[in-house]
Order: structure tokens, then sequence, then C-alpha cells
């Protein structure tokens, strides 16, 4: 036997016990009544004194029943338990999942509330160190939530408090789920022997108890000793249906033109017909029906094929805005999951091109890029780039584009670069020499940059020979060398053409001019602003260049007015991104920013539950009941008891009243 | 408040009182008295009845000699006669204010027991005293005897209230002083003293007197109704007993009123008294005509 709450017992009885003999003692108002002679009940009286020997007590039989109710009742705020496990003491660690598909609400209230709900039954089963245990062994505890990160929520420990109270602080997330790391800190943690570990070895195993719907991603990471992990598997449904990708983009022919397109997926056995909401700054633009296919079973692999459905939109809109694509709730629809059934993207306002040219004279390539639809074209002279401060133009972003012709930067800011002739140092390519009379053999018509472009009679009379590193993309090749290329390096993107433009006879070619147009449109579309806004959930918001020490509020979908300071080097960010959803940050007077944070993950939509895992290679089923509480909580029976004791009380109170 | 005589009827109904007409106060010894009356007394005397035979001593009035035995035996005897004397009945009732509580109340039906036993023993030429006792000798009627002394009797009960303290004690030795001679003598009380009855009683039976006691008592001292926590007060002394009424209570409470009568009892009878117990809820016409002539305080 245990007792839970033995202080509270002990606090409420020394205030409560004195209390009530204090008013048992308290002088009873009698009522007078006149007797002829008090002699016969004066010797009556003592005659029930001497003849009873227990005749303090009997007098007393009233506030002995009330002290045992008292007693009862004292008892049972102790919470007694009656333990009905035996065996050794062991050390577990509870593992609950909070992933995305943990929030599925097939399992009333929620599948986490569930789970948390088993994993406390768990712990009042375990056995703790109590005051007035019949036995001195008690198991050790921690508990580890994850979902694509693993928190630690309470270290190894036998206090049953605090294992609730750490279980009861899990919080669902919209993260995938993933065990690895779970298992990892939690095999980390068993090693060292807990704060309370007294006796116990560290050598022991610790048994990892796991509760989850089954659906974690990476279980073929994971290698578990036989018995090692015991799995409680919640959920019931696989009813859902989830956007599962979405984006927004602006067409560079018309940039107030907006397309956003979107994958609906639809886990259920039936097709579900439902609208699809899209808003714009929480102003809706279009609603659509859609019906999505239900799920398909591959028969030869075996395997779950989600029932797919894309869409697309198109609007018009100049400004920039928080797109949302939202799926609304269907007549026939039994979705379990709401947290995956809207998707968000950050529009940036369209955008006209600032481009710098470096040329020491370039009249071919100034009046392509003129023909292109810049804000603005400025010309510099190698001279001057090379003494403008390159820190200032990293950082600033002043130009969108920066055409380099035939010059070789003493650095290279962060920017996106056109490059003709020799390619610029520190971006891992080099020149060693210099070609001639090069034709082009090969060139990739699919790629934006060439779309249209004809590059059959293309001739360099002098060409630098490019050693490529291997990520880089060739878009065209030269008999011997690549002739044009994209290589992606510290931040920068650069489309880098090996030869001097006058060399060629590409000047004469009308697939020059729209080679300048599409390298202005695809470079000025990896300007990589809207891609730092749409993040995935987990996924850090981090804005740069920023001054340092500032103070910004951030709100979320689950919180507002979280204040954050950006670091010394002005970069400010913000880990907190566990719930899907658009994120405001307000950094002072500046307008504020936004930033949607996406699920968009086809196998954490997919939220049937699995009865069996399987840890690489190893099935683990799950444990067919639920866990019931092996321990008897005795306060019911005190109470019972307290309540016969009243009645007791009551039917002896009446009768020694009558006569 | 009328200033009408006092009357005997106010006490005691006239059918009653007929019936009460043919009995007299019998004494269970025949007792000395002062006058000769009309019955017989333990003193051998002048009169027709024959007792016994004696020898005869020097000093013997010559008169009494039976000469038939002296001519047959030669020896001489008196001749010894039984002397009818008066009976002197001595009534004393208890007027202390525990005799008022009761409903009905004690001191009712004293005064009515008082009165029928005063009837009795005036309508018979007994000498009657009527005394009223508290904590002494209150009031007393000493002396009556015959019809003329009915109303006195019939006031005195009728005009005395109970009130005051007990002391059975100095008053029984008040009694007892002041007692003259030798009769029936009959207390009526509750007996319910602190200080005990018995050094009283002792007193009283001491002389030549037939002793009955009458303990009356009322319905709610028999069984008493009461219930819940209380304070008794003594509504003589103002004595308070705390009590919480419970069964285990009330039935010591019955088992000490019993023993107290049964002590009172063998108190009385080992000495000779009549104990008799009543109940003033009890009616008195019953108690005289049937229970006191069984035990032969009436005939």
């Amino acid at each position: 036997m245990e007792w839970l709450t033995p202080l509270t017992a002990l606090y409420a009885a020394t205030v409560s016990v004195p209390l009530l003999l204090l008013l048992y003692f308290l002088k009873l108002k009698r009522r007078e009544q006149i007797v002829s002679s008090t002699l016969l009940w004066k010797r009556a009286v003592q005659d029930l004194q001497v003849n009873a020997p227990f005749q303090r007590l009997r007098r007393n039989i009233l506030l002995l029943l009330q002290l045992l109710v008292l007693l009862a009742i004292l008892l049972a705020l102790a919470g007694p338990i009656l333990s009905l496990i035996a065996g050794p003491a062991s050390r577990y660690v509870l593992l609950i999942d909070r992933s995305a598909s943990m929030n599925a609400t097939d399992v009333k209230p929620s599948r986490l509330e569930a789970a948390k709900e088993q994993a406390k039954i768990f712990v009042e089963t375990l056995r703790s160190k109590a005051f007035y245990s019949f036995k001195d062994k008690s198991d050790q505890t921690m508990v580890i939530a994850f979902d694509n990160r693993a928190k630690v929520m309470c270290n190894f420990t036998s206090d049953k408090k605090q294992l609730n109270r750490a279980i009861e602080a899990v919080i669902p997330s919209d993260g995938v789920s993933s065990l690895a790391e779970a298992i990892v800190v939690a095999r980390a943690f068993a090693q060292s022997p807990g704060v309370e570990a007294d006796y116990m070895s560290a050598v022991e195993p610790a048994r990892l108890v796991l509760f989850s719907d089954g659906q974690i991603r990476d279980l073929d990471q994971i290698l578990v000793g036989p018995d090692e992990l015991t799995f409680h598997c919640t959920g019931e449904s696989q009813q859902n249906v989830a956007v599962i990708a979405m984006q927004a983009r602006r067409s560079y022919e018309n940039p107030e033109q907006v397309n956003v397109f979107a994958t609906l997926a639809n886990y259920g056995t039936t097709p579900i017909t439902c609208d699809v909401q899209l808003s714009i700054n929480n102003n809706v633009r279009d609603i659509r029906p859609v019906t999505v296919p239900a799920r398909s079973t591959d028969e030869t692999e075996n395997a779950v094929q989600a029932g797919k459905l894309a869409l697309d939109f198109s609007l018009t809109y100049t400004e920039a805005g928080v797109l949302e694509v939202r799926k609304l709730q269907g007549s026939n629809d039994a979705d379990c999951l709401s947290c995956d059934d809207a998707a968000w993207a950050i529009l940036s306002p369209p955008k006209k091109l600032s481009v710098l040219l470096v040329t020491a004279g370039n009249k071919v390539l100034e009046s392509a890029l003129q023909a292109c639809p810049l804000a603005k074209l400025e010309l510099q002279s190698p001279a001057q780039f090379d003494t403008t401060d390159q820190n200032d133009l990293s950082v600033e972003q002043r130009y969108d584009m920066i055409v380099l012709d035939n010059h070789v930067p003493s650095a290279l800011p962060k920017c996106r670069y056109l490059v003709f002739g020799r390619p610029p140092d520190g971006i891992d390519v080099s020149a060693p020499e210099e070609l001639e009379n090069q034709v082009v053999v090969d060139w990739r018509t699919k790629h934006p940059v060439l779309k249209y472009v004809d590059l059959t009679n293309l001739f360099a009379a002098k060409c630098h020979r490019m050693i490529l590193p291997r990520d880089a993309d060739v878009l065209a090749e030269f008999n011997e060398t690549p002739a044009i290329a994209l290589v992606r390096r510290n931040g920068s993107v650069l489309l880098l053409a090996g030869f001097d433009v006058l060399q060629s006879n590409w000047p004469f070619e009308p697939g020059f001019v729209l080679f300048c147009y599409n390298a202005a449109g695809f470079l000025g579309m990896q300007l990589g602003g809207s891609q730092e806004m749409n993040l995935k959930v987990g996924e850090p918001i981090v804005v740069e260049g920023l001054d340092g020490q500032i103070t910004a509020q951030i709100d979320g979908p689950d919180f507002s007015g979280t204040e954050i300071r950006s670091s010394s080097s002005g970069s400010l960010r913000f880990p907190g991104t566990g719930r899907a959803g658009t994120y405001r940050l307000s950094i002072g007077e500046q307008p504020a920013r936004f930033f949607a944070v996406n699920m968009l993950d086809p196998k954490e939509s997919n939220i049937e539950p699995q009865r069996e895992i399987v840890l690489s290679g190893q099935p683990v089923q799950a444990e067919a009941s639920d866990l019931s509480r092996a321990n008897l909580p005795l306060w019911p029976f005190l109470i019972g008891l307290a309540l016969v004791l009243v009645c007791l009380e009551w039917i002896i109170y009446n009768h020694k009243v009558r006569i | 408040m009328s200033h009408r005589r006092k009357k005997l009827t106010d006490l005691l109904d006239p059918v009653f009182m007929s019936r009460l007409d043919t009995l007299d106060v019998m004494s269970r010894k025949i007792l000395q008295g002062k006058l000769q009356g009309e019955r017989r007394s333990k003193r051998r005397g002048q009169s027709v009845e024959f007792a016994d035979h004696r020898p005869y001593v020097a000093g013997d009035d010559l008169r009494f000699v039976d000469w038939n035995v002296y001519g047959r035996l030669e020896q001489l005897f008196l001749k010894l006669f039984l002397e009818e004397q008066d009976l002197t009945v001595h009534i004393v009732a208890d007027a202390s204010a525990s005799m008022s509580f009761g409903e009905p109340s004690k001191e009712l039906f004293i005064k009515k027991l008082t009165a029928a036993l005063g009837y009795v023993s005036l309508v018979n030429n007994n000498r009657v005293t009527i005394s009223f006792i508290a904590d002494g000798v209150t009031v007393q009627l000493a002396n009556m005897r015959g019809r003329n002394y009915l109303n006195n009797m019939a006031e005195c009960l009728l005009t005395t209230d109970c009130d005051g303290p007990s002391n059975f004690d100095s008053a029984c030795r008040q009694l007892a002083a002041g007692r003259i001679g030798s009769g029936v003598m009959v207390v009526l009380s509750d007996f319910l003293f602190k200080e005990g009855y018995d050094s009283g009683l002792r007193r009283l039976i001491g002389r030549q007197y037939d002793l009955y006691a009458i303990q009356v008592l009322c319905p709610q001292e028999l069984s008493p109704n009461l219930n819940g926590e209380l304070k008794l007060i003594d509504i003589e002394d103002a004595d308070a007993a705390e009590i919480t009424v419970s069964s285990a209570l009330s039935k010591y409470y019955k088992r000490n009123l019993t023993a107290y009568c049964n002590e009172l009892k063998n108190f009385c009878t080992s000495r000779g008294a009549v104990y008799v117990l009543a109940n003033s809820a009890d009616s008195v016409e019953s108690l005289v005509l049937n229970y006191l002539r069984r035990i032969r305080l009436l005939r």
C-alpha cells in the first residue's frame, strides 16, 4: 500500500482533528427542565457511570464515530493505493509521440490526449518509493516527447507527481514523427544513473514504452533489443483529406498574375466531396467544389496510395499577401485531422529587377538588357565595381542581378550573376586555359534560361575551358567545354557563359536577346526572398541583416506577443514553429513580415494507425488492450466507510435521544 | 376571590363521602387512647370483654377477683378485661414544593387522601391530628374529634399551599416530640428527600404508633418522558443535574426508582410499618375503598 498525498492528509488532520475535539468539548447548551427532585436522576447518572467501565467511551461514542469518520476522510485524502504488481524494480522510458498525426480526433479528445492518458495510467501503475510503502523498491521512469525532435520532459524519477506533470506538459505539434533521435536520447540518459538511482545499476537496460499511432517515418533506422520496446497504439480511423502540396508564384511575363498550385490527398476509403477555398489576407477569392478520389491499394507492392487531386488557381494580385488554400469540411467527410486541411504561402509583391552591368563597354549587351522589362539598369566600369564596398552590396542587395562582362572581380558579393567570359574566382570553377573555335553541340531546351533559344549556330572564336563542380548544371556544351552553366555558391547564383559575347556570333542571333530576357527572368526568380518565408513545420524563422540587439514580436497560430531579440550579428532566429499556420513578425516600425509554416507532408497526413511497426526488420506488435490500472485506489472505499459511519452515528444519536 | 367558606365537598365527591361513612380507621394493634372510646385497648381495664386471669397480688382491686375460681381452686385470681379506648389518627402530609409537581399533581392527591382519611376518622369519633410538614411542621390541626371539625379540616386542607424546602428529619423530630399517646400515623409524602427518610421515619416508628407510609409519586416521576440534552433543576433547592437522556440513563433511572421504593418498603416492613406506593394519576377513591381496606388501615 502506498500513499499518494500523505502530507495533504497530515495537514488536514492537524487542522480538523483538534477542531472536532474543540467543538465536542464546547459547553453544550442544555434545555432547562424542572423536576420534583434531582435525587434519582443523580443516582441514575452515577449508576450509569459506575456500572459502565467504558462509560466515558460510551458517552462519547458519537465523538468516537465522528473521529472515525474524520479518520476515514483523512485517509482517503492521503490517497492510499493498493499496488497489485510485483517483481523487481525497473527503469522505463515513456516515448510519447506528439507529431501532427497525433492531433487526429478519431479518439476523443485527440490521439495525443488518449496517449497521455495511457501514459498516466502507466505511471500510476508504477511502484514509487513512498513514505509508508510496504516495500522499498521503486520504478524509475523518464518521459520523452518527440515529433521530428526529441524533447526530454522529465529525467529518471520515481516521483509520480513529477511524471504526471511532465506528461501533462506534452503539447501537440504539427511536426513529422521521427523516433530515432528520441531513442538515442533515451539510451544516453539510461546509461547515466538518474538522480534517485541509488542502488539501481545503470547497466540494467531501460525499457522503452512507446505511445504512438505507429506512423513513424524512420523506423528502419532504429534497432531495439527483443522485448526492449513496448508499443501502445492509439487511433482508430484513417479518414483524412489533406493539402499535401501548395505553391504560389507570380508569372514572370505578367507579374500581377498569381498562380497557385495545390494537391489534395484523400487517405480514406470513400471519395470525398468538399469545397476548397482560396483566400488572400483572409479575403476569400475562390471556392471550388472538388471530389477527391478514395485511396487505392496497389496489389503488386501491397502499398496504399492516397487518392490525389491537383488544383490550380489563378488570380490577379499586385501586393504582398498571405495566400491560404483551405479544404472545407464536406458533407460525407469524416476528416479526423484538421491541421493539414490548410496550407499557406507568402506572396511577395511583383518586382521589376534592378540590374548592374559591369563592363568596359559592350553596346550589344547593354541594348539587349535594355530590351528586358527592368526597373533600372546601371552601368559601371570594372574599376568602379571593384572600388564599391562589396559587403555593402551583399547586405543591402541593391541589385537583383549583376552582369559581369569579361571582368573577374576581386570579391564576389552575394547576388545573382550573369557572367560572360572568364568565370570569377572562389566559386570552385576553374578556367585553366582558353580554347578556340568552339561550336555548340548540345543544350537543354527545356531549361527556363534556354526557353525558345536556338543555339544551333552559336560559334565562339575564343572560349575559357570551364572545369565545373559536380553540383553545377550544364545548360549548353561546346565541343570541348561546357558553354553555359548554372552554379550556386555562397548564397549566390551564377549563370556562367564561358566566352566573350563579342568573340562569338551570338549578338547576331535572335537567341541572344531571348537568352538575356530568360536569364534576367530566371535569376530574378532566384531572389529567394519568398523561399525564406515559406517554411516547413519545425524549420526556424531566420531573418538576417538586422541591427544587433533589437527586440521583435512574433505572433503565431497558437501564441501571440512572444518577444525575441536579435543576436549581436543582427540575425533573428525563432525556432518555435511547431504548429502549421502563418507567423507574423513585427520589428519596431517596420512593416510586419509574414512567414508561412506548412505541414505539406503526405506521409504525416496518412494517419492510419499501425498496429504493427517494423523496426529494422523486427516487427513489434502493439499491446492488445489498453492499459488498465494495476493499482487499486482505496479512497472510494474509505469515503464509503465514512458514509456508513455517518449513518451509524445518526442512528445512534436518534437511539440515544429516544426513550 | 370568593370568601365562601371552604367545604369538604370541594375536595371529596359526596358519593365517595357517603361510601366512606361505612368505614372506620383500624389499628393493627389495639392501642391505648386517652378517652374511653369505642374500641378495644390492649390495656386491661374495665370493660365487658374478658381477656385473661392473673394471680392476685396485694393491692389489687378485690372487685375483679374471680370468686368462682377461688371456690374451685382456693387461690385468688383476678379477672382481666379488655378496655375499649378511643384511637388517635395522626395524618402527616408533605407540603414541600416538590409535592406541587406532577400532572395530575401530587398535592391534590395527598389533600384528597388526607381529606378522606380525616373524614373517616372524624366521623368515627377518633382523635385526629393533621400536620403539614416541609422543613418542619408548617400547619397543624391537633386533636379534632367529631363531625364538627370537618369544615375546619376542609378549610385547612384547601388553604395550605405546598411550598418551600423540605427537611423531613427535623419535621419528624417535631412530630415525635409533639405526639402524645399512641395511635395510627399516616405519612403522605413522595419520600424523595436528599438527606434521606430513614432517620425521620425511625423517630416516628420508635413510639407506640401504627405507622403507614404512603408514598405518592406522579407519572412524570414514575416514567419520565424527557429527551435531549437537559439541565434538570430541583424545584425545592434549585439544585441542577446535567443529563443527556439516553435509553441507558432512563433504564438506570427506573432501576433506581424501583430500588428506592423497595428500600423504603423494606425499611417500613422490617420495622412494622406499612408501605403503600400510590400514583397520583390513580383515583383516590379506589385507593381508599379498595387498597387501604385490603391492608386493613380502614375497615
